[in-house]
């Protein structure tokens, strides 16, 4: 799978650890999320089909 | 209860919930507690609160709680299923788990997580995921902290005191009872195998929830 550059949510590249990247559930879109919207809980919207989580 | 009357009374239930479009009736949800919180609430799992008792139990709205469990099984059904690791330190999500592993294939780790399992490649029983399910992120802490240091991506059933720290996808329901337990796994397994196409309805799934709850 190709890995997201960017984070959904901030914008931020994916370079640090804690980041992860994986296809949305409903589509095949992939969402990409960074280490600090990952430990702070920060939604995401999938820009494809609108999907919020987590 | 015979097993052929428990099949027909899900079969039944099932039929009635292609209505609301819910996996199975509320009613299932509340028998089996699955909606039942803690005295506590999180900011992360607010969203997911319907009530509060007068107890001072939080409610959880198990629409959402369907409405998730579809989700993940849509998501677990994307990976392949040896490369998803399931983990339950809890007594009560160990043989639900196990189960789940059994009928999908999925990778399980029940009782001790053995620190090193997911990032020493020298440790016995080391496993590189690419899909991490949790049953309680406060206990199975360290599977969680492995998983943020590999990068994969995370399922977690949380209840009203757990935090979403590291979730890529929240699963709300109560994580700490034999039954809600059970029947939240039964849901996700069968939901998981008509993703992947192994049942075609969800008649022909045949186990009960009743196989998947653990020994008092």
């Amino acid at each position: 799978m190709k890995k997201a550059e960017k984070c959904i949510s901030c914008g931020k590249g994916l370079l640090e650890r804690g980041s992860t990247t994986f296809k949305c559930p409903n589509c095949e879109e992939i969402i990409g999320r960074c280490n600090n919207c990952r430990e702070q809980s920060v939604k995401y919207i999938c820009i494809k089909c609108g999907l919020i989580g987590p | 209860m015979t097993k052929e009357e428990k099949i027909t009374e899900i079969d039944e239930i099932t039929t009635n919930n292609k209505e609301t479009n819910m996996l199975i009736s509320e009613e299932i949800y509340m028998t089996s507690g699955a909606h039942i919180g803690t005295r506590q609430k999180t900011a992360d799992i607010k969203e997911f609160i319907y009530k509060v008792r007068n107890d001072g139990l939080y409610i959880i709205d198990v629409k959402k709680t369907d409405e998730k469990i579809k989700t993940a099984a849509k998501f677990i059904s994307k990976y392949n299923p040896e490369d998803i690791l399931a983990v339950s330190i809890r007594q009560y999500g160990q043989k639900p788990v196990k189960k789940m592993g059994e009928l999908t294939g999925i990778r399980i780790l029940d009782g001790r997580f053995r620190p090193g399992s997911l990032t020493n490649p020298n440790a016995k029983g080391f496993f590189e995921p690419s899909l991490l399910v949790v049953t309680d992120p406060l206990a199975d802490q360290q599977a969680l902290h492995e998983a943020e240091n590999i990068g994969i991506p995370v399922i977690g059933l949380c209840d009203t005191n757990n935090e979403t720290k590291y979730l890529d996808v929240v699963i709300p329901t109560n994580n700490k009872g034999r039954r809600a337990l059970a029947l939240i796994y039964w849901l996700l397994t069968r939901e998981i195998l008509k993703q992947q196409g192994k049942i075609k309805k969800y008649d022909d799934f045949k186990p009960t929830v009743e196989e998947f709850e653990a020994e008092i």
